[in-house]
């Protein structure tokens, strides 16, 4: 599991690649206590599997994000992560967009 | 594969023989049991055949049958045991119910990826093998997470394993193993042990019986919540290796 971050202006961007699990899932809630903004992207498109630890640090991340004004948002998930969110009803919790582009937008919105 | 092989499994019955089954056991897996049948059913409605899954609960006492119940899937059987009997009562009860050509067992954490599926699958449909067994042992496994006492303690099983069993296998105990089924059904009716070990009996018993092997390597990852008290574990192990001859020295296997 890969775990990059850099900005895009006021907008923070996590890029994950592989599996997303127990093991990354504390790397990314550390990573959200050292942000300088509350606009948070991250980037799905090499994860192929989140287990409810992953699960359970981007809807802690997103919470974080929302009570300092600003909020997470999602995008690039492939099939097997997109069918997780399905199952597990997380797809309600988030916005969720097809590129990076579309998701960094948003929150000028 | 398309989203809609996706959808199209989980709301339409298949009407013909399954090709594949794939067997879960589940014991109190509310937290990781439905990332990993998304993930299974993601990767294996694309592979253009028929195919079910089966949850072979354990007596969980939390919310793991609930939710698997609430998926509503159409080639999904959930089983239910009233108690707790262990991991092999599970597996077998999940294996002699799949009605699949070909019958994986696969460990409910997903510790080895779905996809690994797609290295096995050619051992029985193309080299005439009748059972793969997913390997850590194997050249060109990878493994993630695993902690040196695990690993000093399965090198020094899976010698024992091959110099007293004469199991050619190198890793006994890896969760993702692919039958035909006329192996599986009757090498699990003839499984008498139903703790950890029933993997190391499976493979006694194909052994004895003659069926052929083959180990190929795969990914696996320690999933984090693994329920295995490795030392607790290794004395059951020892126990059950005697336990394997000694049934074997009474002729309980003779029948199999």
């Amino acid at each position: 599991m890969a775990l990059n971050t850099r900005a895009l202006g006021n907008v923070s961007v996590l890029d994950l690649q592989g599996r997303f699990d127990a093991h990354i899932a504390p790397a990314v809630i550390e990573w959200y206590g050292r942000l300088p903004t509350a606009q948070v992207v991250v980037n799905l498109a090499g994860v192929t599997f989140m287990d409810s630890s992953a699960l359970a640090a981007l809807t802690g991340g997103m919470k974080r994000c929302r009570q300092r004004g600003g909020d997470m948002r999602l995008y690039a998930l492939q099939q097997p992560v997109q069918v997780i969110f399905e199952l597990t009803r997380m797809y309600r919790a988030f916005e969720i967009f097809a590129t990076e582009a579309e998701a960094v937008a948003s929150f000028t919105r | 594969m398309a989203y809609a092989d996706y959808a199209l499994w989980k709301t339409t019955p298949i009407a013909d023989e399954p090709y594949l089954s794939i067997v879960i056991p589940a014991y109190n897996e509310e937290v990781r049991i439905v990332p990993t049948i998304g993930a299974i059913a993601s990767h294996v409605a694309g592979m253009g055949f028929p195919w079910e899954l089966i949850i072979a609960d354990d007596g969980s006492r939390d919310q793991t049958v609930a939710l698997v119940k609430d998926l509503g899937f159409a080639n999904l059987r959930l089983l239910c045991a009233e108690t707790n009997g262990g991991k092999g009562s599970a597996v077998r009860r999940g294996i002699l119910a799949a009605r699949g050509r070909y019958i994986l067992f696969d460990d409910a954490d997903n510790s080895t990826p779905i996809e690994e599926l797609d290295k096995l699958l050619p051992a029985l449909e193309q080299q005439g093998y009748d059972i793969a067994v997913g390997s850590r042992a194997a050249g060109g496994a990878e493994e993630a997470h695993r902690t040196l006492l695990r690993r000093t303690l399965s090198g020094g099983l899976r010698l024992m394993v091959h110099h007293l069993f004469r199991i050619g296998v190198r890793d006994t105990q890896c969760g993702f193993k692919l039958f035909t089924r006329a192996a599986a059904h009757r090498l699990y009716a003839a499984q008498t042990i139903d703790g950890f070990s029933f993997d190391l009996e499976i493979l006694y018993l194909a052994a004895r019986l003659g069926y052929r092997v083959a180990e190929v390597p795969v990914t696996w990852i320690d999933a984090p919540g693994s329920k295995v008290d490795t030392t607790r574990e290794v004395q059951r192990f020892l126990r059950d290796l005697l336990r394997i001859k000694w049934n074997d020295l009474r002729g309980v296997y003779a029948r199999a």
